[in-house]
């Protein structure tokens, strides 16, 4: 039993601990539209594209959460504006820019010659996080789930049938952005967790796991949370102990549920045939 | 409190006006691309049924669209019941073809029904028990009560198809616009769709059906016009 309440002893796993499940959360819930609205591909360019803004708030001395979630809403914003009169096709430029992005920021890093915060950006530092860095993710977070919340209806509506959420007058346009931009938020406090190579990962790791054993979508976002949730704090345990990179082993983690779940869904089919 | 999805909506139709008039429409996909409908009038009075009948491609859906404001009208204009487009959504229901719909998303069918009430709840209000009951009521009608809690992927071809009609139903539009409801569904699927399309008609609503097979209907409509290549043609 100690092994478990170990860890909780120190104040920095406590904290990591509490992000982490907000986070978890956070993604998990609104993974649950980017999965289903086929955005994922979207998400895992935010993740990359935040790498910049974190160097250069980085360089200047500035919050590296403001240079993250700008950089990031810049390159959302810009792929929906973009992708709007259909010269470039969409998933094009989602391929294309966060490659773009990454490499800015691995060029503006290398005019510095110190990799060392470079390592945390790429893969997140959850048991190095502050107070000021909790309380900004409590923030974001409660905002991100009460919209979620308040327009839940819409989000489904929109999902699975769009052209009917237009022609009952629902602004559908409006909506994109608005997704895109919630998505740049809860990609800017994965970062925090996993760092921006891995935060697509829980965006979309909790929720096709779920997936495979709901076809409920209220059942399919609780399932997502739970599986974030347990895979972060997870991941902690795995990186107090073993000593190993926190972001990977939360992913790691998520990639283990991931397989249960498939398994079972497996077995549960070939049992039903 | 309500908040409607657009303002200027719910307006009351013209008793004296047609359901719908179409005069010298011109829709195209993008703004410099060839028009998909060219110089389009019609005519539609409350209360009737029309078939519109065509080959793939002929631009029915293209029309479809442009009545129920999916697609940005380049020329001339459209009136349904006496007012412009975004002041009468709510009275206008497009079932698209089904492959529109993303059938894998998790939820029922019920809840894909309720949906139908979406345009009369606006912003933040949740369905109620009459919404429910409503959307029980539909699907009742279109006869797939008993699959109200499958999930969508789980339906037949024709079964989506009556859903859809279900959660037309449900919203309640006096002009009902049905892209190829017959296309590709079993014999059941048919009679059910082919018996509520007489119904609503004799509710005083108005059916407008796109179909690329006409033989088969012909005599149920009170009026078939024919398209080909965007334009209204002349048999």
């Amino acid at each position: 039993m100690h092994y478990l309440t170990d860890p909780f002893q120190y104040e920095f796993i406590r904290r990591a601990v509490l992000a982490a499940v907000i986070i978890g959360v956070l993604c998990a819930a609104l993974g649950t539209f980017i999965v289903l609205r086929r955005m994922a591909v979207v998400g895992h360019a935010l993740t990359h594209s935040a790498l910049p803004g974190l160097v250069i708030a980085y360089l200047m001395g500035g919050s590296l959460f403001a240079g993250a979630l700008i950089a990031t809403v810049l390159t959302a914003l810009g792929i929906g504006f973009l992708a709007r009169d259909e010269n470039v096709y969409e998933d094009t430029l989602v391929g294309m820019v966060p490659n773009i992005m990454f490499a800015f920021g691995i060029l503006l890093i290398s005019t510095t010659k110190s990799f060392r915060d470079l390592f945390s950006m790429l893969f997140g530092n959850i048991l190095g996080i502050t107070d000021g860095d909790l309380h900004l993710i409590m923030l974001i977070s409660a905002v991100s789930l009460i919209a979620l919340f308040l327009f839940y209806k819409e989000l489904k509506l929109f999902s699975v049938d769009p052209n009917y959420a237009k022609t009952i007058g629902m602004p559908v346009k409006f909506m994109h952005y608005g997704i895109l931009l919630f998505l740049s938020f809860t990609v800017v406090v994965g970062i925090q967790a996993v760092g921006t190579v891995l935060t697509n990962a829980l965006l979309v790791i909790p929720v096709a796991a779920a997936r495979l054993l709901t076809d409920r979508l209220g059942v399919m976002m609780i399932l997502s949370c739970i599986f974030a949730v347990l895979s972060a704090i997870g991941g902690i345990y795995l990186s107090y102990y073993f000593g190993s990179a926190s972001g990977a082993s939360i992913v790691m983690f998520a990639a283990l549920i991931f397989a249960l779940a498939w398994v079972y869904k497996f077995i549960y089919d070939y049992k039903a045939k | 409190m309500k908040f409607p999805y657009c303002q200027h909506r719910h307006s009351s139709p013209d008793p004296k006006a047609p359901a719908l008039e179409i005069q010298g429409l011109g829709v195209s996909y993008s703004s410099e691309g060839k028009f998909a409908l060219r110089d389009f009038d019609i005519s539609v009075p409350a209360g009737s049924s029309l078939a519109l009948v065509g080959p793939n491609g002929a631009g029915k859906s293209t029309l479809f669209k442009a009545i129920c404001g999916l697609l940005p009208i380049r020329k001339g204009h459209i009136r349904v019941f006496g007012h412009p487009l975004d002041a009468c959504h709510h009275r206008v229901v497009y079932l698209p073809q089904r492959s529109e719909i993303d059938w894998y998303f998790p939820i029922s069918v019920l809840d894909l029904v309720v949906m139908g009430r979406y345009v009369y709840l606006g912003w933040f209000t949740r369905p109620d028990k009459r919404d429910i009951e409503i959307a029980r009521l539909s699907l009742k009608e279109m006869n797939v009560l008993d699959l109200a809690h499958r999930q969508i992927s789980k339906l037949s071809g024709g079964q989506q198809q009556r859903v859809l009609i279900a959660r037309a139903l449900a919203q309640n539009a006096d002009l009902l616009l049905l892209d190829e409801p017959l296309n590709a569904v079993d014999a059941t699927t048919r009679q059910t769709v082919t018996e509520i399309l007489h119904k609503v008609k004799t509710q005083g609503k108005t059916v407008i059906v796109a179909t690329h097979y006409f033989d088969q209907e012909e005599g149920r409509y009170d009026k078939a016009i024919y398209l080909k290549d965007g334009k209204k043609c002349i048999i």
